[in-house]
């Protein structure tokens, strides 16, 4: 295929065309078996000559021929045919689709493109198209349900909010667990600094043309020191030679509030039964009939209205063609005083400089301004205030007429410590988030000969960061004198990369293609930042209206720099067998010298049993098999202790709470991974199956380390864990008729891991960033990774739960840190649907989930509150523990007496037990439905438009499940809180439900 | 085809040639590695402050100073348990912001040569070892900087013998100090302004403090006689000063209405003041009241360590049963008690005291009670009082007359114990040292005559006192698990075991 494209290609534009004898011109019309439209851009070529033109928008072509030329009309998509000229001057030609031809080629690492027949790892592609079905802004999200083996949680719907993909598991505890982020063949920076929004949000899904998704360690193993994760690579969409196509879309999205926690609406602020207006927690007495009781929870979300426009101009000649899109989207949100304003213009052109050298250049500008109301919890907690706050207050009460705060309640004196509406704090207290992004991408291909191509890419991703809180004056707590923290950061990742590529067939069956290259990455991130309190002048928030003692400035500077080689050959006897060999040595800055340099290689083969066949043009059977081990370096400046200096009398510096580590080794993953890959009823029906056994040893982390070492946190090699996992994909086309076309996918896979080994004596390491006491996200030796521990009630042997007394269930007083929980769902589920009929597009994805524990850390804030809904429903109510007493014998009798629910047994049983509030969870939801209809073209040209296309969408429409608290997708501190998903994932800490939204699109091609 | 691999291979060549000693960059270019001595003494002295305060600001309320103001709450100052916590401040700040920086600094001294910062910092480390001991027990000494993420803990006798012998060390450095160490003066040591002799006196009130602990079961009560009175030759109060009207809150005391900032002082190093939803506990009115009544008369000192609440009375609440204790009148508030903030040691310019002068008097005067110098005790006993009260601001006046009131023991014969460890309690006012002292007299009535158990420290607890707080359940109890099975430190009640010189203490009862 690619021999074929090559062959093309090089006979369209290399070759120098000369005048021939007895020449005639054909003319004719290009169609498409389709829709029965002409193919503008379709290749029309002289068999064995130089002779080429190109079809005009409306197919039409025009070319000068001789009597017995062959023609060959090809075009992207369509199977080509050839046609004899004989003495007629005019051959009309219809094209048949090739559904082959899109799928049977593939992105791998290094933007490599490799036919899937032969491919010897799992990569699975995802098009644009049904990326852009989801309606989704940020592409992480996008990708929800289409990739087995990838489990992706968002912080919360909120546009400032990150979005985290592990791709088969967690592999390290704190730090990064995503995978490598590239488009174009350039590292792209996918932070979440601060807890903000993923960086790869910035990029437009309009522009995406497909996304490979290269799950296993073999498969990225090219990118080596990244490639433990695996790797995610976007291509995005280039011009293509032919008609300048310009089109445009509008959609605008209504967003609402989608599932939110219960509260309870009888009893109100107090302690103890006795009502106390000081008192923020919903303890007190009964709410008397003639008090108002506000719905707090749906008083504080809006309705919210989004727009997105996006523009694109596609086209091209012989020797250049280009790209050029722009997009504009003004984002509203639920949470009030949220929006965001994004801009997106690429541009991406082509140009062959020669016949043998062909120049790509991108430039790629983004500008995405969030602003968040809810902001500044970086380790989750969002909307505890909201859920916390008493229902006696109106929270829509925050602020007088004059702009002052209204406090709920205040003492004379007091007002840092007054209670307000959480209201004021989104409303005045917003937080900032301003970046503007440059991406440049060059490619440079020179093809010295049929065989031998070389490349070399120079990009850089250049990010300017702004990140900015303000704390106004009067705000109650730590900050009443008013603050503003503004972070000012430029992140430049440059990536400049060259690789050769050898391919060659020999002794006629064989192929061997070899690639060879060189890699220098280098990262820096600048910043300076800023603290200004207490300000002199209380509506100007600047660092200019403090007392100097007032304002704090830090620079920050990282560096990073990463060398490599890598190899990668590959063998191919026919279609049969083929048998990979990758290797790349890394070297890397972030290392101590002495281990600074490691080896990452891997082996992989396929084996393609259906071409042994005869009737092998109708099926397809491959089974493949690889093994990599890859290595991965640390974060930057983990080495060496620095000084910060002291804020505190007299000045000074101390030492950095973070302890360099001179005996930093790299991490290494090896994985393992078989599979196979059937085809039936001539691609119909395609499975996709694989299994993989991934381990990672001498994970890196930065946790919080014993204070009697010297530091709060270091970075150190500190264990190793394995993940092992199913992955089946199914695709298909059940109907396909000329009016009806349905086709389905179906992703299915499930992981599981296990802690094989800690550093030192550890034997259950808990996250900081889930902090709900009774039960903690962490990960226990020999159990899962994604863990929950905590306490549980005393049980006898029998595992009956044992009552005192007195009637109370008794608490285990030996181990608090039981394993109580698996925070990794036990099986996960992507269905989509695409319906055509006619004019019309239906394609909707349905999501479920089974089993995986959520540590509800929410509810367990309202029950301390008194504000949860089962607090109500139990509160002072007598009951009778289900458990046994023990008799002075030491037999056991079932419990049965009765005792009152009381504030005490609330505050210092129930709650201090966190097997009550581990919920095993199930969910089945559609992420979305897409309702397209086309205008047939007809009346689309009379309204002067090539087509005209209507959207009608809904995301995340509903959700069935049996989760107590808001919506069951939950990742409270994101990907960045403290290092990583694997301490958050599954944790409900005040986590902001995802919305609810509808949308109305409409798009038209000029 | 051969020229085309030559041409790469000499490309990758110069590539890689060119850029290869471009790694050498994991050294942060915007910050220092290391800096003078005199550069670090000002932080860690400031660290100590915080480091005593992260230990106060809970033995204030368990040692009866406070209570919370809602009462009946999940507070630990109401229930006593600390089963729920995430983070315990109190060890990060002894062992890292305290011991890791006086390591920093000793080690750059030594380079430098400067005996007085290594002696200073040692006997700093040895200060911040015996206040972190007496609320934690047994605890990591000689494998402690090690590097290792899980050493022994060792007992709480052998860390006191480590306290002594840094503080033999430290004064051994103090006599060493040549002509090539860097200066110390008040812009280096906010404490002493360089004084050597008072770091001397310093040491030897350290090693009081310590010798207090253990005299009462390994006797010695002369030697400690011997040792407070040598101490009390050259001793100056040791207190960390916040400047007048800083309006940044990183230079405030710590007990201030307004401290070191949330984000970074609180939430990540568990150091929180609470004052504002604090209220004084009977225990504490009581021990401030001259004369009881329908107009009763205070103590003057009452007036000096709070400010008068909104309506200008002085309840006191029981603990852990705050505003709605039962012995209050009904529909009392917040505004019915003193208010605690801005005292004199709980304003944001308060001196942190570090050691008092007042200390060593009444350890002398206690020493002297149990030599049986029942004149000598009360003469030093009356002589604390003063200078506490002199200290305070209190009018000469009024500090005779509270001194021939029925408050002060006036004669020999009538001088309790009882009555010397409730005047070092008011005159220690809130300092974790008073804790100490209660469990050392395992908080009997003997000592401390207006003591009761608390309503609601849990039923779980069995009527026991609260004795020790818990290692840092972040790190301690994930990275060591085997030291703390063998400490037994996993079970709930783990805080109500006395620490080993309570445990062995004759005094309780």
């Amino acid at each position: 295929m690619k021999r074929k494209l090559l062959m093309l290609f090089l006979s369209t534009f290399l070759l120098v065309a000369h005048a021939m004898a007895q020449q005639i011109t054909v003319t004719g019309k290009v169609t498409s078996a389709d829709d029965r439209l002409g193919v503008p851009g379709a290749s029309v070529k002289i068999k064995g000559a130089a002779s080429a033109t190109q079809t005009n928008v409306d197919g039409a072509y025009s070319i000068k021929a001789s009597k017995g030329d062959v023609l060959v009309f090809s075009y992207i998509g369509f199977v080509s045919q050839e046609k004899t000229v004989a003495d007629a001057a005019v051959l009309n030609v219809v094209l048949a689709t090739d559904s082959k031809a899109l799928s049977e080629v593939v992105v791998t690492a290094l933007g490599i493109e490799r036919n899937k027949r032969t491919l010897t790892y799992s990569v699975q592609t995802v098009k644009g198209d049904d990326l852009r079905n989801s309606n989704q802004s940020n592409l992480i999200n996008a990708l929800q349900g289409q990739v087995a083996g990838a489990q992706i949680s968002s912080s919360g719907g909120s546009p400032g909010l990150p979005s985290e993909i592990i791709l088969r598991g967690s592999t390290t505890l704190s730090g990064d667990n995503q995978p490598l982020m590239i488009v174009d063949g350039i590292r792209v920076n996918n932070n979440s600094a601060n807890g903000t929004v993923n960086r790869l949000a910035d990029f437009n899904p309009e522009d995406i043309e497909n996304v490979s998704i290269l799950k296993g360690a073999a498969a990225a193993a090219l990118y080596g020191i990244d490639a433990a994760s695996g790797a995610i690579i976007i291509t995005t969409k280039q011009g293509k030679a032919g008609t300048l196509q310009v089109s445009g879309s509008y959609k605008s999205f209504l967003e609402t509030m989608g599932r939110t926690p219960r509260q309870q609406g009888i009893y109100t602020v107090g302690t103890g039964g006795v009502y106390d207006a000081s008192s923020a927690s919903s303890w007190g007495r009964k709410f008397r009939y003639d008090e108002k009781i506000y719905n707090n929870i749906d008083r504080f979300f809006e309705t919210a209205i989004t727009h997105d426009v996006n523009v694109n101009v596609n086209g091209g000649s012989e020797k250049l063609n280009y790209y050029v899109s722009g997009g504009y989207r003004n984002g509203g949100s639920m949470v009030p005083n949220t929006n965001q304003e994004k801009i997106n213009l690429l541009m991406k052109g082509t140009a062959k400089l020669s016949s043998k050298i062909e120049l790509t250049t991108s430039a790629n500008y983004i500008k995405n301004n969030i602003q968040e109301g809810l902001g500044g919890a970086s380790e989750g907690g969002w909307i505890n205030s909201i859920l916390r706050y008493p229902r006696m207050n109106d929270i829509l009460e925050y602020q007088k007429p004059n702009g002052e705060p209204l406090y709920s309640y205040v003492e004379a004196g007091k007002e840092r410590e007054a209670r307000i509406s959480p209201m004021w704090g989104v409303m005045r207290n917003p937080r900032n988030n301003d970046v503007e992004r440059f991406l440049v991408n060059n490619n440079l291909v020179y093809k010295a000969n049929d065989w031998i191509t070389l490349n070399y890419r120079l990009g850089q991703d250049y990010t300017n960061s702004k990140y900015r809180i303000v704390t106004t004056p009067g705000t109650p707590g730590s900050n009443f004198g008013g603050s503003v923290t503004e972070n000012n950061g430029v992140t430049k990742f440059v990536t400049s990369n060259f690789t050769s590529t050898f391919d060659k067939k020999f002794l006629e069956d064989f192929r061997a293609t070899l690639i060879a290259g060189f890699s220098s990455e280098y990262y820096d991130n600048k910043s300076l930042s800023y603290t200004a309190d207490n300000f002199l002048v209380g509506d100007i928030f600047s660092p200019n209206v403090v007392n100097k003692e007032n304002l704090a400035l830090t620079e920050s500077w990282l560096r990073r720099q990463r060398y490599a080689v890598f190899g990668d050959l590959k063998l191919e006897y026919k279609n049969l067998v083929a048998i990979g060999i990758t290797g790349r040595n890394d070297w890397t800055s972030t290392l101590p010298s002495n281990a600074r340099t490691f080896y990452s290689p891997s082996y992989s083969a396929s084996f393609s049993f259906s071409e042994l066949f005869e009737n092998k043009d109708s099926w397809f059977g491959k089974l493949r098999g690889s093994y990599a081990r890859v290595g991965k370096d640390a974060p930057i400046y983990r080495t060496n202790t620095n000084l910060v200096s002291s804020l505190t009398v007299g000045g000074g510096f101390v030492t950095s709470a973070t302890g360099g580590n001179p005996n930093l080794g790299p991490e290494t993953t090896e994985e393992f991974e078989m599979g196979t890959e059937l085809s039936f009823f001539k691609r119909r029906l395609n499975f996709d199956i694989a299994y993989y056994q991934r381990k990672s040893l001498n994970m890196i982390m930065t946790p919080r380390v014993p204070l009697p070492s010297g530091y709060v946190i270091m970075t150190f090699n500190a264990g190793s864990l394995r993940n092992r996992g199913v992955e089946f994909s199914v695709t298909g086309t059940p109907v396909k008729t000329d009016d009806f076309t349905w086709t389905s996918t179906l992703n299915a896979w499930k992981n599981t891991s296990k802690m094989l080994q800690f550093a030192g004596d550890i034997v259950t390491f808990k996250y900081t960033n889930a902090q709900l006491n009774a039960g903690v996200a962490a990960t226990s030796l020999n159990e899962p990774v994604l863990g929950i521990v905590g306490s549980d009630y005393k049980r006898n042997e029998d595992g009956y739960i044992v009552v005192d007394k007195n009637g109370y269930p008794v608490l285990d007083n030996n181990n608090k840190e039981r394993y109580i929980g698996n925070r990794e769902p036990e099986f996960n589920i992507g269905f989509i649907n695409n319906f055509k009929y006619k004019q019309f597009n239906l394609s909707f994805l349905w999501d479920f989930r089974i089993g995986g524990d959520i540590l509800n850390a929410s509810r367990q804030g309202m029950m301390a509150n008194g504000i949860a809904y089962d607090i109500g429903q139990w509160r002072d109510k007598e009951f009778v523990f289900n458990g046994v007493v023990q008799q002075d014998d030491g037999t056991y009798i079932k419990n049965n007496k009765k005792v009152v629910l009381d504030y005490s047994y609330f505050a210092n049983n129930y709650y201090s037990v966190g097997t009550n509030f581990v919920e095993k969870v199930n969910w089945a939801r559609v992420r979305y439905i897409t309702l397209g209809y086309q205008l047939p073209k007809t009346i689309a040209s009379k309204l002067g438009f090539k087509n005209l296309g209507l959207e009608l969408a809904a995301q995340n429409p509903f959700v069935i499940t049996n989760y107590s608290g808001g919506d069951p997708e939950v990742n409270s501190a994101g990907p960045n809180a403290g290092g990583s998903g694997a301490s958050t994932m599954g944790v409900d800490n005040g986590a902001i439900p995802l919305p609810r939204s509808f949308s109305l699109g409409i798009n038209v091609t000029l | 085809m051969k020229t085309i691999i030559k041409n790469i291979t000499f490309a990758l060549v110069i590539i890689c040639a060119c850029s290869c000693k471009k790694l050498d960059l994991n050294v942060n270019p915007v910050a220092p590695v290391t800096v003078p001595s005199k550069q670090r003494l000002p932080a860690i002295e400031a660290n100590l402050a915080y480091s005593l305060y992260s230990q106060a600001r809970f033995g204030a309320y368990h040692s009866y100073y406070f209570t919370t103001r809602a009462g009946n709450s999940n507070a630990i100052t109401d229930t006593w348990n600390y089963n729920s916590i995430t983070r315990m401040g109190a060890w990060r700040w002894h062992y890292f912001d305290v011991g890791s920086n006086v390591n920093g600094m000793v080690t750059r001294a030594t380079e430098e040569g400067s005996n007085n910062y290594i002696g200073v910092g040692k006997i700093i480390l040895a200060m911040s070892y015996l206040s972190a001991t007496d609320v934690f027990g047994d605890m990591p000494f000689k494998e402690a900087y090690t590097g290792t993420f899980n050493p022994v803990y060792d007992t709480q006798e052998e860390v006191l013998a480590g306290v002594e012998k840094l503080l033999d060390e430290g004064v051994a450095e103090l006599g060493k100090v040549t002509d090539q160490a860097l200066s110390m003066d008040a812009t280096s040591d906010l404490i002493y302004k360089g004084n050597l002799e008072s770091w001397r006196a310093f040491a030897k009130a350290v090693r009081v403090r310590l010798k207090l602990r253990t005299v009462n079961f390994k006797g010695g009560n002369q030697e400690l006689l011997t040792l407070v009175n040598d101490a009390l030759l050259k001793f100056e109060d040791a207190l960390f000063r916040y400047p007048k009207g800083s309006t940044s809150n990183w230079t405030h005391n710590t007990w201030g209405p307004n401290p070191p900032t949330a984000a970074d002082a609180f939430q990540f190093a568990d150091i929180k003041n609470d004052l504002v939803n604090t209220l004084p506990t009977d225990v504490l009115m009581k021990a401030l009241t001259v004369v009881d009544g329908t107009t009763p008369v205070y103590d003057p000192r009452l007036f000096k360590l709070t400010t008068p609440g909104e309506n200008n009375k002085y309840l006191g609440a029981k603990m852990s049963e705050g505003d709605k204790a039962s012995n209050l009148p009904s529909n009392t508030t917040y505004k019915d008690f003193a208010n605690l903030q801005n005292g004199y040691w709980t304003a944001d310019d308060s001196p942190y005291p570090i050691i008092i002068k007042e200390e060593l008097l009444f350890v002398k005067a206690e020493t002297q009670f149990y030599l049986n110098d029942l004149q000598g005790a009360l003469t030093t006993y009356q002589q604390a009082i003063r200078l506490n009260m002199e200290r305070l601001g209190v009018a000469e006046g009024q500090i005779i007359s509270y001194l021939g009131s029925a408050k002060v023991a006036q004669n020999s014969a009538a001088l309790k114990i009882s009555d010397i460890m409730m005047q070092k309690y008011i005159a220690l006012y809130i300092q974790a040292e008073t804790w100490s002292d209660m469990r050392r007299y395992g908080y009997s009535k003997n000592a401390y005559p207006d003591l009761y158990y608390p309503k609601y420290a849990l039923a779980e607890w069995g009527g026991k006192y609260i004795q020790r707080f818990p290692y840092d359940p972040q790190t301690e109890y994930v990275y060591n698990p085997k030291e703390i099975d063998r400490l037994g430190a996993r079970v709930r009640n783990w805080a109500f075991k006395p620490v080993w010189w309570v445990d062995n203490s004759t005094l309780k009862n």
